[in-house]
This record gives C-alpha cells, sequence and structure tokens, in this order.
C-alpha cells in the first residue's frame, strides 16, 4: 500500500513523541547511576549527567559494607518471599473454596469478603488492633495482616471458575480429595495466573515502606524502602553511616572525604532499585496477563 | 442441611484462614471505629475506653482541616484531569506504531516504573530537583536565572506531585485500552479507509468509541479511590516548607493520629472519609447500574 507524505511525517512525530517519554524513564536511572558510579565530591561540581566522569565503586562499597543497609535489606528479602509465598497460599485455598458454586453460604461468604473492599475503619482503629494483637514492632506485622488479598482472591476465583468442571467432577468422581484437586488440577492450570499475582505481592512487599515507617520502631526490624524513606531527608552523612562499620573505615584514614550525602544516598536507592530491573524482563510476559483477567468485571 | 455443610467441610477449611484474617484486620477495626466518639490512649483497649460523644468531631471547627481538605480536592482534581485522559492518549499514540519492535520497546518502558515505590520516585525527584547539583538546577543556573528550590516549594508542589504521578502510572494504565484496541474489528478501518477516511476520522470514528466501554469501565472503578489520593506519595515528598499545600486528609490523619497521639479525633477524620468514599463507590455503582444496564455487583 502506498503511504501518503502526511502518513509518514505522522509517523515520524509519533515515534519522536514516544521516543522522548521512554527517554524521561530511562534517563533518571543513568543520570542516578552515574552519580552514584563517581566520586562525592567531584559530582557534586556539577557536570556529571550521563556517564561518571571520576569513575569509583567507592560509594557502592561502603553502601554494602553498611551493616543498617545489609540488614534491611535481608528484612526485605525475607518479608518478600515469605509474605508472597504465605499471600499466595491463604489466597488460592479461597479462591479455590469459594469456587464451588454450590458451597452453601457461598453468597454469604462472598459479600462477607466484598465488603472490606468497600469500607475500612481507616488507619487508626487499624493500628489499635495490631497494638492489641502485639504486632507492632514484630516482622510478622509486615507477614499476617497482608496475607489475604480480596481483590486477588476474586481474580483467581474467577480463574478458577473458567477451568472446566468436567477435569474436577471426574477428579471427583475417582475419589479425589478437594486438596488432591486442588494440587494436582488446579495447581498447574494456574501457573500463569499465580506467576502474575505473586509478581505483584511481591512486588508491593518489595516496595512497602510505610509499615516500616508507623508499625515499627526498632531499626532492625525495618526494610529497604523505609530505610530509604529515612535518608531522603537526612541532612548530613554521618547521620546514615552513623553507628557500623564504616565509622572504622573512616577512622583507619579511607578517603571518606570524597563522598557526598547525594552519591550515597544514589548508591543506595541504585541498591533497592537494580533487583527489581534485573527479574523485570523475565516478569513482563506474565503481568500483562494478570492485569487482563483482573480487569475482567468480577 | 448438616449434611451439605459435612459434605463441603474441607472447602470451609480451605476459607477459614481467609475469613479470620479479615475478621481480625478488617472487621475488628470497623468496630474499632466507635474510638472516634471515645477519649483514647494506649492501654485502653477499643471497648473499655470512656465515651466522650462527639466531642473528638471538634476538628470540623479547625481551620487547618478546612485547609487539608482543600488540599485533597485539589490534588485529588488535579491528578484526575490530568492522569485519567493521559494513558488514553498514550494507547492511540503507540497504536499508531506499525514497527512492532519499537512499540513493544515503548511498552515495555513505559510499565516500567509502576514497578517501582514511591519512594525511589522521591529519590528521581530530588536528584533531578535538588539545589545542590541537581540536573534542572544546573540547566536553570547555565541559563542565568537564579536556582529553584522545587523541593520546597508551595508553587511547584502541585505540579511536582502531578507530574510524578503521571510518569510513574501513564504506561501501566494503558494495558487495558491497549488491549481494547486490539479487540475492535479490523475490517471496520478497512472499511473507514474505502470511504477515505484518514488516520484522525479513523481514530475518532472507530477507535474511540471502541473504547469507550473500557473507558467508562476505568471511569467508574477510579471514582471511590479519588479522595485517597495517597500518602504514599505525598508523604515522603512532604517538609515544613511545602506543608501548607501538602497536607491531605491522609497525612493529616498519620500526624494527629499516630505521630501526636489524638487517636479519637483521628479516627473521627478517618471515619469521615471512608464514608465519603463508601459514598463515592456507592454513587459509581448506581451510575454504572445505569450506564451499563448492571452495575460492578
Amino acid at each position: 500500500m502506498k503511504r501518503s507524505a502526511g502518513d509518514k511525517a505522522s509517523q515520524i512525530v509519533i515515534i519522536v513523541l514516544l521516543s522522548l517519554l521512554c527517554v524521561t524513564v530511562i534517563y533518571p536511572f543513568l543520570y542516578m547511576l552515574a552519580i552514584s558510579l563517581n566520586q562525592g565530591n567531584d559530582a557534586a561540581k556539577g557536570g556529571v549527567y550521563l556517564w561518571p566522569r571520576a569513575f569509583t565503586f567507592y560509594n557502592f562499597r561502603i553502601v554494602l559494607g553498611n551493616e543498617v543497609i545489609q540488614h534491611s535489606y535481608w528484612i526485605t528479602i525475607a518479608r518478600t518471599i515469605l509474605g508472597t509465598v504465605l499471600g499466595l497460599l491463604v489466597t488460592l485455598l479461597a479462591a479455590f473454596g469459594l469456587s464451588y458454586r454450590a458451597l452453601p453460604m457461598r453468597g454469604t461468604i462472598l459479600g462477607y469478603v466484598l465488603l472490606t473492599m468497600l469500607f475500612s475503619g481507616g488507619l487508626i482503629p487499624f493500628y489499635i488492633q495490631l497494638h492489641d494483637l502485639h504486632l507492632l514492632n514484630s516482622f510478622w506485622v509486615y507477614i499476617v495482616p497482608s496475607a489475604f488479598s480480596a481483590w486477588n482472591m476474586f481474580v483467581m476465583m474467577k480463574f478458577i471458575q473458567g477451568i472446566p468442571e468436567a477435569l474436577i467432577e471426574s477428579a471427583e468422581m475417582d475419589g479425589a480429595h478437594p486438596f488432591r484437586v486442588l494440587w494436582s488440577i488446579i495447581l498447574p492450570l494456574s501457573k500463569p495466573m499465580l506467576a502474575a499475582l505473586g509478581l505483584f505481592t511481591g512486588v508491593m512487599h518489595w516496595n512497602d515502606w510505610f509499615a516500616g515507617a508507623f508499625f515499627v520502631s526498632n531499626q532492625k526490624l525495618i526494610p529497604v524502602q523505609t530505610f530509604l524513606q529515612q535518608l531522603l531527608s537526612a541532612q548530613d552523612i554521618s547521620a546514615v553511616l552513623g553507628s557500623n562499620n564504616n565509622v572504622e573505615a573512616l577512622a583507619r584514614g579511607t578517603s571518606l572525604a570524597n563522598v557526598t550525602l547525594m552519591s550515597i544516598k544514589m548508591a543506595t536507592v541504585m541498591v533497592s532499585a537494580i533487583p527489581i530491573l534485573c527479574v523485570y524482563p523475565f516478569l513482563q510476559r506474565y503481568f500483562v496477563k494478570g492485569v487482563l483477567i483482573g480487569s475482567v468485571k468480577g | 442441611m448438616l449434611e451439605r455443610l459435612a459434605k463441603y467441610r474441607w472447602q470451609y477449611v480451605m476459607i477459614a484462614p481467609a475469613v479470620i484474617l479479615l475478621l481480625l484486620f478488617s472487621y475488628i477495626p470497623m468496630a474499632g471505629i466507635q474510638v472516634a466518639f471515645k477519649d483514647f490512649h494506649i492501654g485502653y483497649t477499643i471497648w473499655n475506653a470512656p465515651w466522650t460523644g462527639v466531642e473528638n468531631f471538634s476538628f470540623l471547627k479547625d481551620d487547618q482541616f478546612w485547609i487539608v481538605v482543600k488540599n485533597t480536592i485539589i490534588i485529588a482534581v488535579l491528578k484526575f484531569v490530568f492522569g485519567f485522559p493521559a494513558p488514553i492518549i498514550l494507547a492511540l499514540l503507540i497504536n499508531e506504531v506499525r514497527h512492532s519492535g519499537f512499540k513493544r520497546f515503548v511498552q515495555s518502558v513505559s510499565y516500567l516504573p509502576h514497578f517501582f515505590s514511591w519512594i525511589v520516585v522521591a529519590y528521581i525527584l530530588q536528584s533531578l530537583l535538588t539545589l545542590d547539583g541537581g540536573l534542572v538546577n544546573q540547566i536553570v543556573t547555565k541559563t542565568g536565572s537564579d536556582p529553584i528550590f522545587f523541593l520546597g516549594s508551595t508553587e511547584w508542589f502541585r505540579p511536582m506531585i502531578v507530574a510524578s504521578g503521571l510518569w510513574k502510572e501513564v504506561g501501566w494504565n494503558t494495558i487495558l485500552y491497549l488491549a481494547a484496541i486490539t479487540t475492535i474489528d479490523p475490517q471496520l478501518y478497512e472499511a473507514a479507509k474505502v470511504e477515505g477516511a484518514g488516520r484522525l476520522a479513523q481514530i475518532r470514528h472507530i477507535t474511540l468509541p471502541g473504547i469507550m466501554p473500557t473507558i467508562s469501565i476505568v471511569l467508574i472503578l477510579s471514582m471511590p479511590s479519588l479522595i485517597a489520593v495517597g500518602m504514599d506519595q505525598i508523604y515522603p515528598l512532604m517538609n515544613p516548607a511545602n506543608q501548607p499545600v501538602a497536607d491531605v486528609l491522609d497525612t493529616y490523619i498519620l500526624r494527629s493520629g499516630l505521630q501526636q497521639g489524638y487517636f479519637g479525633m483521628a479516627t473521627a477524620v478517618g471515619l469521615l472519609s471512608s464514608v465519603i468514599s463508601l459514598i463515592l463507590v456507592l454513587v459509581t455503582n448506581q451510575t454504572a447500574r445505569k450506564i451499563n444496564g448492571e452495575g460492578l455487583w
């Protein structure tokens, strides 16, 4: 088909616009990476835009060698793994149980779940409840309250109801226990859905800073994102690197003079973002599917 | 009846953990709303704290509270006005791209920011906008102007919130529209071409009407969360300098409740905002029934 000149021009305009959009997404990360790989004092003079001028891994060495950051990293990894596994388990079990259309009181239970999506007691009563259950200042505050997701449950239930009933019925005819049906039939068929919901749950845990900031006061329990949130408004570098082994490095006369608060901040935020950048390409094909199934009116 | 219950006993076992978790973390907190009418301090339980009537609602006479309400509404409306059409426009643009490799690339890149936390976004803003060596201010000073303290300014706060919100979610929100576009019958476009419709005419007469149902669903679903303008986004960027415009209902509850210990009063503010969102949900659902013939439930 012959294309008119106007058509070609509009293609060019669109490609330029979309390329600009991509640049606004990618460039900030490259900029932060360049700052974090540059000597702090040198970067503070300005002029580092894309490529480090005085290249050094020193900022990353300090960040990765910092006990507080290391510890917060382990907390984040632990809660992400445990939170995702438990969250998927509780949600999948409820979704499977409620997918039986003949289940007595099914409508009542669905209503019970739905109501929590429409109305909530708000932050303060939730906080008081966490206090009464002795979950404040405990690692479990990250895991238990978010173990069930009503939204994910409805998505999952809808997905399971899309599986041909004949499959389940024939298994039941052979005397399969419901747990057996779940394990041998539902689970293998729901892998893509579980991958998508697992991704969303995992990202939620990885990115959450709120619980660490307000439900926990013990610094030993804060996740990376909460550490970053505290660091965001920090005014001087000693507040950040205060009580840890970097102080020894300081005492040994390492060139901490080259480090600025900004370069340390950029290195820390890169350390929290790089894992997501690494898994992103592998998970991409799942999440689009997840969103689409989730969006079907439930 | 008992027989049927017994037949499904294992299904109930499967559902039980979810039911218990909702009881603990949704329903008991709902009962905790009574704290709004009580004089609560840590040490009391929600049941044995003394009643005070509507004393906790005295914030309604507080000027500060109405500034917070105003801020919440302004930010909600701005985010909606810019945030709602943007993904539709972006989806239309992406759909016009003929080179499929470039199309996929743009989609992958534009989804990416959705997966980063608001804290990371706050760092990006700080790295670009800060006074000491931030990229934007380097450019501003090079052109001979005085550097602008974006992060601590009342004029720049709202544009910053709207722009960063767009940046983070616009790509992600195109997913549904792009999917809706692919379901449009290609024959419609062929027919339009035969009749001499240009690209813009095709968008106006085929693509837009084709994704209208999706647009209305997204619109309906976005209504209830309208006033929850997000402490996730705002709290990290709030500081004493921008607080006059940055303080919204969520941050107000956080500050007066968890940080200053006015539990009763913060619960009362929370109750008010929960009721407003419930009303938005119900109104929305009624509207959906009228438009689509059936509601969301």
